[in-house]
């Protein structure tokens, strides 16, 4: 995977050890990620025909939840001010990295981001409970 | 002397043998050589077996020669072999050379010797058995030998080792006497193949040498041979699961054993690294497992896990299981289900269900979260019904049904990857009863109530049912006409009623008219005279008067009946649209008793109007709105004459299309009157009209009410063919005069006439029969001749009720049928 190189916890531990903005920029920096390497699969897979309709219409889908994710986490954890700085070294970053995502096979490129996903969701769900406890924790 | 030599003979013979006797000593008894025999081909020995030594010790020397020497020698060695035996050492041993031996055993007495005992060295070479002999099992390529070591039989002469033995080996099964044997040749192991697994064997040996006999066999040797032995098969990784994403523990599945002690050992490597661990922990999750704890579980990577059996005979490899402890979550199952049943003010009472998330998920810090799912069914229902629930801990049960127990159980899975945990454990529910007291209090009062009712009504029925029956259904009354059989009519053959009357055929003729009428008249002519008084006193009066007359012949008549009554309520205001129609007409045929509904008037010659009243019933279906009048048939036949004109007068002031003198068109050459006597200015309008028309023309319009109109016999008796008009043209009623049937005029009659009735006249009398026909559209209409004009309102004789079109409810609601009758009042001072 195109985000193997960065670290991430990888247990809860070490996850709740983190301090809350170094999560946040964590989960950032991966939603930051796989910005472009979707876009770029959205546009792979349109010319696949034997895709049903539904597939790409999914994929697009998750791209725009991706990005959404992505400003919302951004508003929600009033880093606007932060990001810029932020973003623009893991664009830059993140173009690199995703040179390395053209070159997978789909079927890696899902597997892929299906753990970085979960990786994402887990890290979110560890920093709503530190924030907020009382709702489900 | 002899005696005495032979005494002493005796004695000495006797003390020869009392020494025998007494001592016991004798010479020795003869020894025996019992075997001769050479261990290694250089030595020999000899044994033997003594006699009996005569009870003197005895001496035993054993001589021996050599082939066909002379010369003999003692034996050189007597102690070596052993008592009785001697040993010939390497120095007098010669192969190939035949040894003479005997041996001599010497007492004091005497000696004896043995026979003589020739032995060739060669051929007594024994050696011992081969000793040593160990046994082995050994696999190879899944197989197993036997594998049997010796040693050749000790020598005391170590120098003779150069000697070569030939062995034999044999063994057999333990317990069984199966020797197989088997030739070894000069070594001293063997390797035995064709084995039997599992079976035990006892092996010997012997040894030859190469001339000579087999050595004795060898001490027996036993060994088991084992079941077939292999090395393990491949285990098997069934499942790896994580309880609370934190730890995991992977199980195996071994293959077989091979027969042998095997050993698993699992490895694993991450993704990315090179390097294979072995599992840290074989032990927290029982057999056949491997448990990682924290530090040795990293998330989001992929484990390569493998099992590796060892035993003795190889070692096998399982498949690699690839493993992402994120995905292989399962949980345990909640814990502290609780149940609370809330009862809050003015609501149903539901159950609140609450449970709390396994011990060991972290659901705290967010790290796992779990939805949790329901199972319920009551407890005697077979389908469970599953309800998603979502994150909460906690469920509202409203629906269940009360006093039913149910079973519910809760499980839970991670909200993303992961599978369902088990099953809580099964938790009871019982619900509360909710029926009140005063519930069942109201249903049984209703229940008792409602029981108490239907006896009532099943009693009453059951009693009064006939009469109940009556007063709901009124029974309909027959038509009542002189000479007609009811009970013909009910049968409905009508040519025999037809016959009854005497009229044949239809239209009847005048045959049988004039004897009907003539009959008719013949009543009438006394009724009338009762009647003109009457009529004097008013209509009232009248009426009293008739009305017990009308009630004689009539049944179920009631005060409706009266004529009075009718033309008082049955005026022009008063809205009868079913005076029209005539259902009674037929029913009071019937109660009549044969009198036919008829109402001639005599229309007075001098073209005075006779006034027909006729009186509608209200609810009598009156065909074609004939002139209803429930008068008998007294007043139906009058002879007139006088008058000229009939003047009908039908109290049907609603119904727009009389047929007699529509009253509201009044252009019609009949004005309706409803009763005579109180209207006498109808009358003369009735004059007058009538005297407008040359011709006396009687339009007789009568409303048909419908299709249903009464049934008209018309073979009834006094019934005079009335050409009808026709209703779609110009209704008219054309009456027929029985005497001039061959004037037939039509008359047409202004408007709308959707009624015509028949007219019967009766050509002696001038009397004009006016018949309500339903069934007879087009009948002819009979003109009456410009005398008479007599209409005959005949009401419906048919005993059924025809048309019951009753559309006005009226009080005077006729049951049993109103027949029109022309009320005779109206022109009976004409008539006078």
């Amino acid at each position: 995977c195109h985000t193997s190189g960065m670290p991430t916890p990888n247990g809860k531990e070490y996850a709740q050890k983190i301090p809350r903005e170094e999560l946040t920029h964590l989960i950032l920096k991966l939603l930051q990620a796989w910005k472009e390497p979707l876009s770029h699969f959205n546009q792979h897979i349109e010319h696949h025909q034997e895709l049903p309709d539904d597939s790409l219409s999914k994929a697009k889908q998750i791209s725009n939840m991706v990005h959404e994710l992505k400003t919302g986490v951004e508003k929600s954890m009033g880093i606007i001010s932060n990001s810029l700085n932020g973003m623009a070294s893991s664009e830059a970053a993140g173009l690199s990295i995703s040179n390395e995502a053209n070159m997978m096979s789909d079927s890696d490129f899902i597997h892929c981001f299906r753990r970085d996903s979960n990786k994402v969701q887990s890290y979110l769900k560890i920093l709503k409970c530190r924030i907020m406890p009382e709702n489900s924790c | 002397m002899k005696q005495k030599l032979i005494s002493s003979i005796q004695l000495i013979l006797l003390l020869a043998l009392t020494t025998v006797g007494l001592t016991g000593q004798s010479y020795p008894g003869k020894p025996k050589i019992i075997r001769c025999r050479s261990l290694e081909k250089e030595t020999f020995s000899c044994w033997w077996k003594p006699g009996s030594d005569g009870g003197l010790p005895t001496n035993y020397t054993l001589f021996y020669s050599k082939d066909s020497e002379e010369k003999k020698y003692e034996c050189p060695d007597y102690r070596t072999s052993g008592p009785n035996s001697c040993y010939f050492d390497k120095n007098h041993t010669n192969l190939w050379t035949t040894y003479n031996i005997t041996v001599m055993a010497t007492n004091e007495i005497g000696s004896n010797s043995s026979d003589p005992h020739s032995v060739d060295v060669t051929y007594i070479v024994q050696p011992d058995a081969p000793v040593n002999l160990s046994l082995e099992t050994k696999p190879s390529a899944s197989i197993m030998y036997l594998w049997a070591k010796w040693s050749p039989p000790p020598l005391a002469d170590v120098s003779s080792n150069s000697h070569v033995y030939y062995y034999e080996l044999r063994l057999t099964p333990e317990e069984k006497e199966e020797w197989e044997t088997i030739s070894v040749g000069a070594q001293t192991q063997y390797k035995v193949v064709r084995l039997h697994a599992g079976v035990k064997y006892v092996v010997q040996v012997r040894c030859m040498l190469d001339l000579g006999q087999w050595s004795e066999w060898s001490s027996e040797r036993r060994i088991q041979i084992p079941n077939g032995q292999s090395p393990p098969e491949k285990p098997t990784i069934t499942k790896c699961r994580s309880p609370e994403k934190e730890t995991f523990t992977c199980w195996w599945k071994p293959g077989t054993d091979g027969g042998l002690p095997t050993n698993y050992t699992l490895l694993y490597s991450k993704e990315g690294e090179e390097q294979v661990y072995e599992c840290p922990d074989y032990r927290s999750a029982g057999p056949n497992s491997c448990y990682f704890d924290k530090k040795h579980t990293s998330f989001w990577t992929i484990y390569n896990i493998t099992v590796k059996a060892t035993n003795e005979m190889g070692s096998n490899v399982s498949d690699p299981h690839y493993v992402d402890v994120t995905y292989i979550v399962q949980p345990d199952p909640p814990v502290n289900v609780t149940l609370e049943l809330k009862k809050p003010i003015n609501k149903k009472p539901y159950l609140v269900l609450t449970w709390s998330p396994p011990p060991l998920a972290d659901v705290r810090s967010g790290w796992l979260t779990l939805e949790y799912e329901l199972q319920l069914k009551p407890e005697e229902g077979e389908e469970w019904e599953t309800i998603f629930v979502g994150q909460q801990t906690q469920y509202k049960m409203f629906s269940l049904n009360p006093g039913k127990k149910y079973i519910v159980q809760i499980h839970c899975k991670p909200d993303h990857h992961g599978s369902w945990s088990e099953w809580s454990s099964e938790k009871y529910i019982q619900i509360p009863t909710d029926f009140t007291v005063k519930d069942m209090v109201v249903w049984i009062v209703v229940g008792v109530l409602s029981s108490l009712i239907c006896l009532i009504m099943s009693w009453t029925m059951v009693l009064k049912g006939y009469r109940m029956i009556a007063f709901i259904l009124p029974p309909v009354p027959g038509p009542k006409i002189k000479g007609i059989d009811t009970h013909l009519l009910e049968t409905g053959k009508s040519e025999e009623l037809l016959s009854a009357l005497g009229c044949h055929g239809f239209p009847p003729t005048s045959d049988c008219d004039e004897e009907l009428l003539i009959e008719y008249l013949e009543v009438e002519d006394s009724e009338d005279q009762q009647l003109m008084p009457s009529h004097h006193n008013g209509h009232p009066s009248k009426n009293a008067k008739m009305t017990p007359k009308e009630t004689d012949s009539d049944s179920g008549r009631g005060s409706c009946d009266s004529p009075s009554l009718l033309s008082e309520k049955c005026r022009e205001s008063c809205p009868l649209p079913s005076t029209l129609q005539t259902q009674d007409v037929r029913d009071v045929q019937e109660n009549k008793g044969g009198k036919t509904s008829w109402e001639t008037q005599r229309i007075a010659s001098e073209q005075k109007p006779l006034l027909l009243n006729s009186e509608s019933t209200k609810s009598s279906t009156w065909p074609a709105a004939q002139l209803p009048n429930n008068q008998p048939p007294v007043f139906a036949y009058h002879s007139t004459v006088d008058a000229h004109k009939i003047t009908l007068n039908i109290t049907n002031a609603n119904v727009a299309p009389v047929s007699v003198g529509n009253e509201e068109k009044h252009q019609s050459q009949y004005s309706v009157t409803e009763t005579v006597h109180d209207d006498m200015e109808k009358q003369r309008e009735m004059e007058n009209f009538h005297s407008k028309t040359a011709q006396t023309t009687v339009h007789v319009r009568q409303n048909r009410l419908n299709d249903k109109s009464p049934f008209l016999n018309p073979k009834l008796m006094d019934y005079v063919e009335v050409q009808k008009v026709r209703q779609d043209e110009q209704p008219a009623v054309l009456l027929k005069h029985k005497e001039n049937t061959g004037k037939t005029e039509k008359y047409t009659v202004p408007g709308t006439s959707k009624e015509y009735t028949k007219v019967s006249t009766v050509v002696d009398h001038n009397i004009l029969v006016l018949m309500p026909d339903s069934r007879i559209q087009h009948s002819p209409v009979s003109q009456e001749p410009a005398k008479e004009t007599s209409q005959n309102l005949q009401q419906g004789q048919a005993e059924k009720n025809t048309s019951s079109s009753l559309t006005a409810p009226s009080k005077c609601k006729r049951e049993t049928g109103g027949s029109e009758y022309i009320d005779p009042s109206s022109f009976m001072p004409s008539f006078k």
